[in-house]
């Protein structure tokens, strides 16, 4: 039977990283590459020798598909293509690959130059992976080969974040990677068309959840903000140059426009050119919202927004800064901290996961006290962490509700959830294969490391004669319907990458062979004291009495014919009265000859 | 939220001031019944469409962090256990003690009980039902025993009211008394002591010791009005004297009554409401656990007197402003330790979680 295998890769039941390889129609595609943050030994790369025990990948792949540049989902790239060898083709959207290179390398630097880590991936080695990518558009269909497709789909989630449809032949799976499904500040929500794939992955970390709306997390920040600017404190958010800045100082500059705030914003410098010059890149990527906003000005010209200088982080008074990079591992970020960080009017704001080893990581772990090093103009020794923490997660997910709409909108005929504990989600998969609209078989839920093997019942294209569709049509009884099939008696002809339907006829000219045609004879001897004919007469007499339905003829050469069954009948000089009815027939007649000939062997009624 | 001043970003940006804590979460399908299961775990389930869900929620973890409430970044519901059922669901009740909750659906002839379920499985699974005598659209009132033994209360009308044993379907106790009005709420004040009020606003007080029930019919008995009822017991004492009554009519008026004297209600006042007789559906009067002497009103719309805070969060959401008509308040319940946090659902599905700030005592 056709199938489609779907296997987890990883260590235990451990969610954080997500990598999936899928068989389809003959083909292996690994869906992302991420590292797990929680481990530091192998544990954070996925298992790849499920794919080969030992050597390189590019035979055993057709293709790498990454989602979006969360590390998560490709953070085990470069160590794949690199160092375990992998030379095929990785496919990502435009802003993925803009943008991955820049996340994998400072996630390098920590790991490297912070943690002292060896068997790590190494600049060259990011550079040399980001070579095999080949990026794409949405909507727009990709070859991969000649018989494997993908197409990208909008995701929402972060900038260039997409679904993807993989199809080989009739059969497709649509891998969802990080989605979600209600429109934010900046993105717009995930959207597909009702392709019906055969399987559908999702991710299913947040599918037990139902999430509090955006708005009350907004709330939630400028509360602490405004809190703390009122007291007269500082206010530090580290993020990354892409993603929660724009949302968030979008809704600051609204706030305090709307409050008539006085207190300082001020946006990082560099911060500033490398984000406007990836959303310029990149503006089909965000929502209408934005895309209008740009058309008027430059996304980072705000009224109470602006640049920073360093020397502002002494100024006296309230302020707010946005600073890069968002983990407080190095850079503006800490130095800014580190100067505030003794006094307890001040807040640190996290908007985002912060990787262990990073100073972000330590004090969301509720560390007070940390060892610090840096040139003598910044504080050395132990730094005591007095200032307010808040850590926020604006990151935008699919939750149970989302996970509904998205199965709706897709039709999938079955469901695969990653990344959730089985037992936990029972009530999930009854509720997917219950879903009345769109009559999904089965939901399934591999743990990491297992594989799903989803049989498929592919719709295989025929193409039919016109003759025969004519012929078929004139045999009368009611309309082909998807819901009642119709058996029908013809050719199949399959030859190159064609498949025909023809009738008998034409099939036997094409291949220049001649129609054989089978008959039956058999022999019915019967006492009748009547002469040939008259007997003969009597039989028709007979059939016509029985087969009410059938057209019978009584032929003047001497014979009787019903269909293409033919009765003579014929006497010897020495016995006239002993009659022998001679019948015969053609191979479609089997039926009714033989009707017929057990039918005469009872003689014929007086 | 744009620039412009619109009622509800208005609201938006006070409710940083009124709400210590806002979580504004939207179900799937509207709830009628938030009902508490555990320290942090509440039931809701779904009263629109044949088919219905019951969710076992978890609240937001980040309400419990207290002094880490900063490093929790943990704001949003976790679906424990969700089953089906097969009618909308009315009424929804859990056993204290158990893992067992009960339900009445609209015009449904039997109560049905449910396992929530423990950490094995995260269905919830029917194990039995209990048959009533007649059906109501309503569905039938029904009320956890306070007894070891798992028991409800039960009954559509006065007449049908009867204490069943969950476990053998035997019936404990039968109320003797002939009469056919319906049942608006009723309500266990210790183990043998119960009260119901009918929807006229007539108390009725029974103890399953004692066949005789006694009643006490409102002075002023004006026809066409529903009555809601709410029941404050100081937990601390077995005798049911320290038990005080609030009862509410469709018009606004409100009767406070001791349990010792339910004759003469000791405090009547009346609140200005929209006085609309189809929508008594979702009249709700309760008594907070933790803050002395106070009530909470939802389902009407009430002007005046101007109460210690009033949730407008429902009517103020993105999703109000763009349907025709505003949501109404379904049901809401007080946090049972949290001394001002509440849980309020509405029509349009919403569920949320608040913590209000009292400009006088909180600055």
């Amino acid at each position: 039977m056709p199938d489609i295998k779907v296997t987890p890769l990883g260590a235990g039941q451990d969610v954080g990283r997500s990598c999936i390889l899928v068989s389809i129609g003959g083909k292996n595609i690994m869906l992302d590459c991420g590292m797990h943050m929680g481990y530091n030994d192998d544990r954070r790369f996925p298992d790849f020798s499920y794919v080969t025990q030992n050597g390189r990948l590019t035979e055993f792949l057709d293709c790498v598909i990454i989602s979006h540049f969360h590390l998560d989902h490709c953070g085990a790239l470069p160590y794949m293509s690199e160092m375990v060898g992998y030379d095929g083709p990785i496919y990502m959207t435009h802003p993925t690959k803009a943008i991955c290179p820049i996340l994998l390398e400072d996630f390098r630097k920590i790991t490297v130059d912070k943690k002292g880590e060896t068997n790590f991936f190494t600049s060259q080695m990011i550079k040399d992976c980001m070579k095999k990518v080949v990026p794409l558009n949405l909507h727009q269909t990709v070859q991969v080969d000649e018989e494997l497709e993908i197409k990208a789909y909008y995701a929402g989630h972060v900038l260039g974040a997409a679904m993807f449809q993989i199809k080989v032949g009739s059969e497709s799976v649509v891998y969802t990677g990080d989605y979600n499904m209600t429109p934010d500040r900046h993105l717009g929500a995930a959207w597909i068309d009702k392709c019906r794939p055969d399987i559908l992955i999702s991710e299913s970390t947040y599918a037990t959840t139902i999430r509090d709306s955006k708005r009350c997390r907004e709330r939630d920040f400028l509360k602490k903000v405004h809190e703390t600017v009122e007291r007269g404190g500082k206010v530090l958010i580290p993020v990354f140059a892409l993603g929660r800045a724009q949302e968030l100082c979008i809704l600051l500059e609204t706030f305090w426009e709307r409050m008539n705030l006085k207190a300082p914003i001020y946006f990082s410098t560099g911060l500033t050119e490398k984000a406007n010059h990836y959303y310029k890149l990149f503006i089909t990527w965000t929502n209408q919202k934005i895309r209008k906003t740009f058309v008027q000005r430059n996304m980072f010209e705000f009224k109470h927004i602006k640049a920073f200088d360093r020397s502002y982080a002494d100024n006296p008074g309230p302020m707010v800064v946005f600073a890069t990079p968002g983990m407080l591992h190095a850079g503006q970020s800490l130095q800014i901290f580190k100067k505030w960080a003794g006094n307890e009017k001040n807040m640190l704001i996290m908007p985002g996961y912060c990787v262990q080893g990073t100073v972000g990581h330590k004090i969301l772990n509720g560390q007070k006290k940390l060892e610090m090093e840096g040139r003598a103009t910044v504080i050395t020794g132990t730094l005591d962490v007095k200032l307010q923490v808040e850590y926020m997660s604006f990151s935008a997910h699919a939750d149970a509700i989302g996970i509904m709409q998205l199965i709706r909108m897709a039709e999938p005929r079955n469901m695969l959830l990653v990344h959730g504990e089985a037992k936990k989600m029972e009530f999930l998969k009854d509720k997917i294969e219950q879903e009345v609209f769109v009559r999904c078989i089965s939901c399934y839920m591999p743990a990491n490391g297992e594989t799903t093997t989803v049989v498929t019942n592919p719709s295989v294209p025929v193409d039919i004669s016109l003759n025969l569709l004519k012929r078929e049509m004139a045999l009368g009884g009611p309309l082909p319907d998807a819901k009642r099939p119709r058996t029908m008696h013809g050719t199949l002809i399959m030859k190159d990458n064609s498949l025909r339907l023809v009738s008998p006829e034409q099939a036997l000219k094409e291949l220049g062979l001649s129609e054989h045609q089978l008959r039956f004879t058999c022999r019915v001897q019967l006492h009748d004291p009547h002469s040939d004919t008259d007997t003969l007469g009597r039989i028709y007499t007979h059939l016509k009495s029985v087969l009410k339905s059938y057209s019978i003829q009584h032929v003047p050469d001497g014979t009787v014919i019903v269909e293409s069954i033919v009765i003579k009948v014929t006497s010897s000089a020495e016995e006239p009265n002993l009659k022998v009815i001679l019948l015969s027939w053609s191979y479609q007649d089997e039926e009714l000859g033989s009707f017929l000939s057990t039918l005469l062997k009872k003689g014929l009624p007086s | 939220m744009d620039i412009s001043s619109d009622e509800s970003d208005d609201w938006f940006i006070e409710s940083l001031n009124t709400y210590k804590d806002l979580h504004v979460f939207q179900l799937e399908h509207p709830t009628k019944v938030i009902e508490w299961t555990g320290d942090k775990n509440i039931c809701v389930a779904g009263y629109t469409g044949s088919r219905s869900e019951i969710l076992e929620l978890l609240l937001p973890l980040k309400l419990y962090a207290g002094e880490n409430q900063g490093l929790c970044a943990e704001r949003d519901f976790k679906v424990q256990h969700g089953g089906f059922s097969e009618e909308p669901i009315e009424s929804l009740i859990h056993i204290s003690g158990t893992r067992c909750v009960v339900t009445s659906g609209s015009s449904s002839s039997t109560l049905q009980i449910w396992d929530i379920g423990g950490d094995d499985s995260d269905v919830i699974k029917r194990t039995g039902v209990i048959n009533l005598k007649s059906t109501s659209v309503k569905g039938c009132k029904i009320a956890p025993g306070l007894t070891d033994e798992p028991a409800v209360l039960h009954g559509s009308c006065i007449s049908e009211v009867q204490l069943t044993e969950i476990a053998t379907g035997r019936v404990l106790y039968t109320v003797a008394k002939e009469s056919s009005d319906s049942v608006s709420g009723l309500q266990f004040v210790n183990a043998c002591v119960f009260l119901i009020c009918a929807s006229d606003g007539t108390l009725f007080m029974g103890d399953t010791r004692d066949p005789s029930t006694c009643h006490y019919p409102l002075e002023d008995s004006k026809s066409g009005l529903h009555w809601a009822f709410g029941l404050r017991s100081d937990s601390s004492q077995s005798e049911p004297s320290g038990c005080t009554v609030a009862r509410l009519s469709s018009s606004g008026h409100m009767l406070l009554s001791d349990l010792r004297n339910l004759q003469s209600p000791f405090c009547q006042t009346q609140l200005n409401v929209q006085h609309d007789a189809s929508k008594n559906d979702f009249l709700n009067v309760s008594w907070a656990p933790v803050l002395d002497r106070c009530l909470s009103v939802s389902g009407k719309k009430c002007s005046s007197p101007q109460p210690v805070f009033s949730h407008r969060g429902h009517e103020m959401s993105d999703e109000a402003k763009y349907s025709g008509s505003p949501p109404v308040v379904t049901t809401h319940s007080w946090h049972q330790s949290r001394p001002k946090t509440l849980l309020s659902a509405a029509t349009d599905g919403s569920l949320h979680v608040w913590d209000w700030v009292d400009k006088i005592t909180d600055r």
